[in-house]
């Protein structure tokens, strides 16, 4: 998925709040030994309205660190604009 | 089930089979299809309680995510005890969790997945930009587009949010490795 097309900047919320935690899935049903960690995430964001919602997900430790490695590329790209 | 190449593959296909069934959710995989394509000469009746116990031996290995030590002492114990296993059928059991656990243990970790996973991810910084309904213009700004969504369904439309130069630094995560 490559960049959206001119997305008037009214179409997007502005991120308010995110927060993380991270989590050890120990057991399930299906796998008793499961040992599975992972990053769950809650966005706040606020539309243009103000209206304030909430956004939350999960990501696998491989998807966090390239999420996290976006993020740090956005952060060095905005520091030299 | 005598101890030949033939009947090895047969057993791999099944647990193939099997695997695909339990795992990673693939439909159709019923016993009658794979009695007749991989043991068209055992009777249905005959199929049955086989087909019952390698699911089984393949779930407690699974569900144990068992090393190869505990491998190795599980398949014993099965190849020792009445209604058991052949040793051969041991050897092709864990030739087959060795080269595919890594694969369902993956499915496994999915099927625990129950909420909104992250699908994607695009960004870009604009440097200027300036909404028709404000005057004020934000500078710099990312624009982040996350599309969100749990497997098996159509994402939502994608939740676009931008973030100005202070903003990214609520996210500023720790050094070090990540697991």
């Amino acid at each position: 998925m490559e960049g959206s097309s001119e997305p008037l900047l009214d179409a997007k919320s502005k991120l308010l709040d995110f927060q993380w935690k991270l989590g050890m899935a120990v057991s399930s049903d299906s796998c008793r030994s499961l040992k599975y960690p992972y990053v769950a995430v809650m966005l706040k964001v606020a539309d243009d309205s103000g209206q304030v919602k909430k956004k939350s997900f999960e990501m696998t430790i491989p998807q966090f660190q390239n999420f996290y490695r976006q993020f740090k590329e956005i952060a060095a790209v905005i520091e030299t604009v | 089930m005598a101890g030949d190449l033939e009947s090895s593959k047969a057993l791999s296909g099944l647990l193939s089979g099997l695997a695909q069934d339990a795992f990673h959710g693939h439909p159709g995989i019923t016993e009658e299809l794979l009695r007749s394509q991989l043991y068209p000469e055992v009777p249905p009746e005959e199929f049955r309680p086989f087909l019952a116990k390698m699911r089984g031996i393949l779930k407690s290995i699974a569900s144990a995510d068992m090393d190869f030590n505990q491998l190795e002492a599980f398949l014993t114990a099965q190849t020792k005890k009445q209604g058991g296993i052949a040793s051969d059928q041991a050897a092709v059991i864990s030739k087959f969790w060795k080269s595919h656990k890594t694969k369902i243990r993956e499915s496994l970790m999915n099927q625990s997945r129950w909420d909104s996973g992250l699908r994607g991810l695009s960004w870009r910084v604009d440097g200027k930009s300036q909404s028709r309904h404000s005057a004020q213009i934000h500078t710099p700004v990312a624009i982040v587009e996350l599309e969100i969504g749990k497997s098996g369904q159509v994402s939502k439309s994608p939740v676009r949010m931008y973030c100005s130069y202070p903003t990214l630094h609520i996210g500023k995560l720790g050094h070090g490795k990540v697991m």
